[in-house]
């Protein structure tokens, strides 16, 4: 396990402060707080910086880029790339930037003579070993070698020997190697061992017979494999699925929002001619940095198969054909005019955006009927839902690298929210950040103190018998996270009171200051915030006591409720995206989008109201799903008063107006009054222990109507399962 | 003849626009009449010449509406701009630079209105 | 004077020898033609072949087509291709030989029933496509099968 020493730390946390836009670094204040600062010139120009910084980033602080390949922000610096080289004037050779921190009066020559003959001399010696196959490399186009041996390389070649070849390496479906690109940057090491907490890549060898690879022939199989693409300087490491589609500049990007969890990572989309070409990270130091899980990246191929892109109905023999929008529409507003109040009843799934959501409310209550649902469940009792800070991650993702002490409770959030996980490892490796658990005990990429996974634990901590409790009452900033499907247990709501009595009391002897959350929820699925907001009713236990007549399940595809929980008569109207769970037990298919196909509004666990953007038009006659709900509202005599997304989103305002307030936390907060009336429920736990339903890798893949329709993930489960020779792959790649 | 009228407008000692061919309404309207009747003439030719399956008196019809259509205008220098172009389609017409579907284009016949309710939009497609 | 009565009764024969007036419009407003030939043959659809030698090259060989065709009613609906291949070579002047007095030699590639040609209706041949399906769309399962 890679923990740096305190000395190097403190560099690197001064490395780290210059670049990361986050203000929440506070393990980098005590350096900062006791700083003189120090003057050097870059190029004559004068500038002032802390001690400490690398001349890297004291270049940076006045807008001169040195190029590199080696160095990442987000890495520990390695230096060994030396394509960073600059002159420092008097200084008998060329420095490397970005691991030589500056001294007192430094004049630092970024474009001398000297400096310039250096970098054209690495480039070089890089080019010597680096195939010249850029028109058929996938990095073409975005390749850090290729753009940089543009701007610092010679014009010419003096080479005249053979080139280094290295055989290629199978560690797995989602990443192609090509290891004969590789300029040995290491990055891609850095990244596994430090961000995705994975000893699997390491070099082999020195000099010119110096390899990357995994030792051994395995897999490289971390829920955050795909990023080292985006690390990779060259084109040593892309992309499998994404192999010979596409060039950069041939796509359309466009910026949108993950829902393949609840986290709500940040995404450009890259499309060309109606398809999704590949999903890459957008930068958001508050939700995701610059990393995204591999379901993210990978699972857009879902978005191309089992789609639903026709209106169907189901005929006389039970058959569902297709039809068109106009008969459809006509059956489902004859369906709901033809019941009243309650006996109709609608579940919304967990890729659902705000917009539908409302919408499909509005349309439900004009009918009379307020049996809406979402598919997760969560404790009604005591307070519930109507205390907002009851089911946000209050303490929000970036505000783990503040707290000194967490506590996770019947969570893998490895699995469930692999970039929350990230997070935590990022603050347990620079901060000390002290984990505990309770619930299953699964590999969450760092150590952590297991604290038993049975219900009695809980209990104990509450009542601060158990020996934890020491710990957590010396905490400065504690953090407690209760994992939704643990509240979806029988005794969720006692598990509830449990969870926030901790977070109670470790908040009073902590003594933090009055802002300071220390109860969270991390949740699973994009739409549950918003749907909550909204005022669904979480769980479909209503549902199932008194069953409806029609049943609108808006891209529910969770199987909480089949056809066996209803009366033979119930009418079932379906609309989603993919013909998954849901579809083939509906009376009606009304065909929607999916998220790169539509403008909608997710909140993410901790409450950030996030828009996706259409990336691609819906497929067939598919339709955005608020305009669907709006068309059924004209048919049934119930007009819903908006006509575009704009209009829609004016009523998300009168509703919940934290919904439209884009990429903006609103607080939660009456956390001692939810503890109060939680007090009140039923206290009985029961002995079952806490086991999430993600366990293992092999459970991280197919999750949701999307991924389940992916190839590409269906490929990472067989992977894992059968390892990655068990794959077969087209010869090509 | 414009140039003339221009620079007389132009040595005035109040500052009045420079008008483009006509000083005054009644003069524009001159130069209206006379584009209307070379049209009204031109049209049965029009009609024989492109093999329009339309009679000459639709043909006529259709001029006058579209004179009608901009009656309400008073500026001179629009009128006489309007003209112009009315012209420019009139020589079009006369010399066959245009072809059968040019000329059909003023009868709107193969065009479908665009939807402007919220359900016939969404019948007809994704974002119309 | 000899020349004009032949002419006469070449136009009587027209008038007279489709069957009366009801087949003299008949035959008008199938064939936009009067003329009468020699019968050469019929095969076996009904389809009647003549030929008049006295028309100039390109003329002188005809058909008139049948009433009911593979099960299709042609009554007005005729096309080209109900000439079968045998009757296709002596309409077409490749040959002066008809298929009555030179039967063609069996070939297994020569059809048994002839077929009309099926463009434009349901059955007519579509190339199948070469490119990838952007969208697989969902298939329901059968009715029966779950």
């Amino acid at each position: 396990m890679l923990r740096l020493p305190a000395v190097s730390r403190a560099i690197a946390g001064v490395a780290h402060s210059k670049t990361c836009l986050a203000p929440s670094n506070n393990f980098r204040t005590s350096v900062r707080a006791s700083s003189n600062m120090v003057e050097v010139f870059v190029d004559g120009k004068p500038v002032m910086v802390e001690p400490g910084t690398t001349v890297l980033q004291a270049c940076e602080k006045v807008g001169v880029q040195i190029p590199r390949f080696c160095f990442h922000e987000r890495l520990s610096v390695a230096g060994n790339c030396r394509m960073c080289l600059v002159e420092i004037e008097r200084a008998p050779k060329p420095v490397a930037a970005c691991a030589m921190p500056v001294m007192k009066g430094w004049n630092i020559l970024t474009n001398s003579e000297k400096t310039r003959k250096a970098r054209e001399g690495v480039m070089e010696f890089l080019l010597a070993n680096h195939p010249l196959d850029c028109p058929i490399c996938d990095q073409g186009g975005e390749c850090d070698l290729q753009d940089q041996s543009m701007m610092f390389g010679a014009d010419r070649s003096r080479f005249t020997e053979g080139k280094r070849a290295v055989e290629d390496k199978n560690i797995g479906p989602l990443i192609k190697t090509i290891m004969t690109r590789c300029i040995q940057c290491t990055r891609c090491v850095r990244f596994a061992s430090e961000i995705a907490g994975v000893e699997d890549l390491g070099t082999t060898g020195r000099g010119n017979s110096m390899q990357i690879g995994t030792y051994v022939e395995k897999m490289f199989m971390s829920e955050l494999s795909g990023n080292v693409i985006d690390v990779c300087p060259v084109g040593a490491l892309t992309s499998k699925p994404y192999a010979f589609t596409a060039r950069p500049w041939e796509t359309r990007k466009t910026e949108s929002i993950d829902v393949m969890d609840a986290v709500g990572s940040n995404i450009v989309v890259s499309t060309r001619g109606g398809e999704v070409m590949r999903v890459m990270p957008r930068l958001n130091e508050e939700v995701n940095e610059e990393w995204i899980s591999d379901k993210t990246r990978f699972s857009y191929d879902g978005l191309k198969r089992q789609r639903l892109t026709q209106p169907m109905v189901k005929d006389a023999s039970g058959q569902l054909v297709t039809t068109s929008w106009e008969d459809v529409l006509t059956r489902v507003a004859g369906v709901l005019q033809s019941v009243q109040g309650n006996e109709v009843a609608a579940i919304a799934g967990g890729m659902v955006d705000a917009e539908a959501l409302v919408a499909l409310k509005d349309l439900l209550n004009r009918l009379d009927s307020d049996n809406l649902c979402t598919e997760e469940v969560f404790p009604m009792a005591g307070a519930g839902t109507d205390m907002r800070s009851n089911y946000l991650l209050n303490s929000r993702i970036a505000g783990i690298e503040e707290c000194d002490v967490l506590l996770l409770i019947g969570t893998n959030p490895r699995y469930e929210a692999p970039l929350f996980n990230a997070r935590i490892r990022k603050s347990w490796l620079h901060n000390e950040l002290q984990v505990a658990l309770v619930g299953h005990e699964v590999d969450l990429s760092y150590s952590y103190n297991h604290l038993g996974d049975s219900t009695q634990v809980l209990k104990d901590i509450a009542a601060g018998t158990h020996p934890f409790c020491e710990v957590l009452a010396q905490a400065k900033r504690p953090v407690v996270v209760v994992g939704s499907t643990t509240l979806q247990r029988a005794d969720g709501a006692a598990i509830l009171n449990a969870v926030s009595t901790i977070a109670q009391n470790a908040r009073a002897s902590s003594g933090v200051e009055e802002g300071w959350k220390v109860l969270n929820v991390l949740h699973r699925v994009a739409s549950q915030v918003a749907a909550l907001d909204l005022g669904y009713k979480p769980g479909v236990e209503a549902i199932r006591n008194a069953p409806p007549k029609v049943l609108f399940l808006l891209g529910a595809d969770g199987g909480c409720i089949t056809r066996q929980d209803l009366p033979k008569d119930s009418f079932i109207i379906y609309q989603g995206h993919h013909g998954d769970v849901g579809a083939p037990m509906a009376d009606i298919i009304l065909p929607g989008a999916a998220y790169t196909e539509k403008n909608g509004t997710y909140v993410n666990t901790e409450g950030r109201a996030q828009q996706t953007r259409v990336a691609v038009t819906a497929p067939g006659m598919a339709r955005e799903d608020w305009r669907i709900i709006r068309a059924v509202s004209e048919l049934a005599g119930v007009t819903l008063p908006y006509d575009s997304v704009a209009e829609v989103r004016d009523r998300l305002a009168e509703v919940a107006p934290n919904l439209v307030r884009y990429d903006d936390v609103e607080q939660a907060n009456y956390f001692k009054q939810a503890n109060e009336l939680a007090q009140t429920v039923d206290q009985t736990l029961l002995a079952e222990p806490l086991i999430p339903p993600q366990v293992s890798v092999k459970d991280f893949y197919m999750t949701d109507p999307i991924s389940r329709a992916s190839q590409t993930m269906a490929k990472c489960v067989k992977a894992v399962t059968e390892g990655a020779d068990a794959i077969e792959e087209p010869a090509i790649c | 003849m414009a140039s003339t009228a221009a620079t007389r407008t132009a040595s005035g000692a109040v500052k009045v626009v420079k008008p483009i061919f006509s000083r005054d309404i009644n003069e524009a309207k001159r130069r209206v009449r006379e584009l209307y009747r070379a049209w009204y003439r031109e049209v049965p030719n029009t009609v024989t010449l492109y093999q329009l399956d339309i009679s000459t008196s639709q043909g006529r019809e259709k001029v006058r509406e579209m004179f009608n259509k901009n009656k309400h205008i008073t500026d001179p220098r629009v009128i006489d701009m309007l003209v112009i172009k009315g012209k420019m389609e009139l020589e079009e017409t006369i010399h066959v630079w245009k072809q059968k579907t040019h000329v059909m284009r003023y009868f709107h016949e193969s065009e479908t209105p665009r939807p402007t309710d919220f359900l016939s939009k969404f019948y007809q497609g994704h974002d119309p | 004077m000899a020349e004009y009565v032949n002419l006469v009764r070449r136009a009587v024969g027209q008038l007279t020898g489709h069957g009366g007036v009801r087949g003299l419009l008949l035959q008008f407003f199938r064939a936009n033609d009067i003329k009468t030939g020699a019968l050469v043959g019929v095969d076996k659809y009904g389809n009647k072949y003549f030929e008049d030698n006295r028309y100039f090259f390109g003329r002188h060989r005809w058909v008139i087509y049948t009433t009911e065709m593979n099960g299709k009613r042609t009554l007005w609906d005729v096309d080209g291709s109900m000439v079968p291949a045998e009757w296709h070579r002596w309409l077409h002047c490749m040959t002066d030989d008809p298929p009555t007095t030179h039967p063609p030699v069996p070939k297994k590639f020569l059809a048994e029933v002839h077929q009309i040609n099926v463009s434009g209706s349901a059955e007519q041949y579509y190339p199948y496509s070469t490119t990838r399906k952007k969208i697989h769309e969902w298939v329901p399962s059968k009715a029966g099968d779950q």
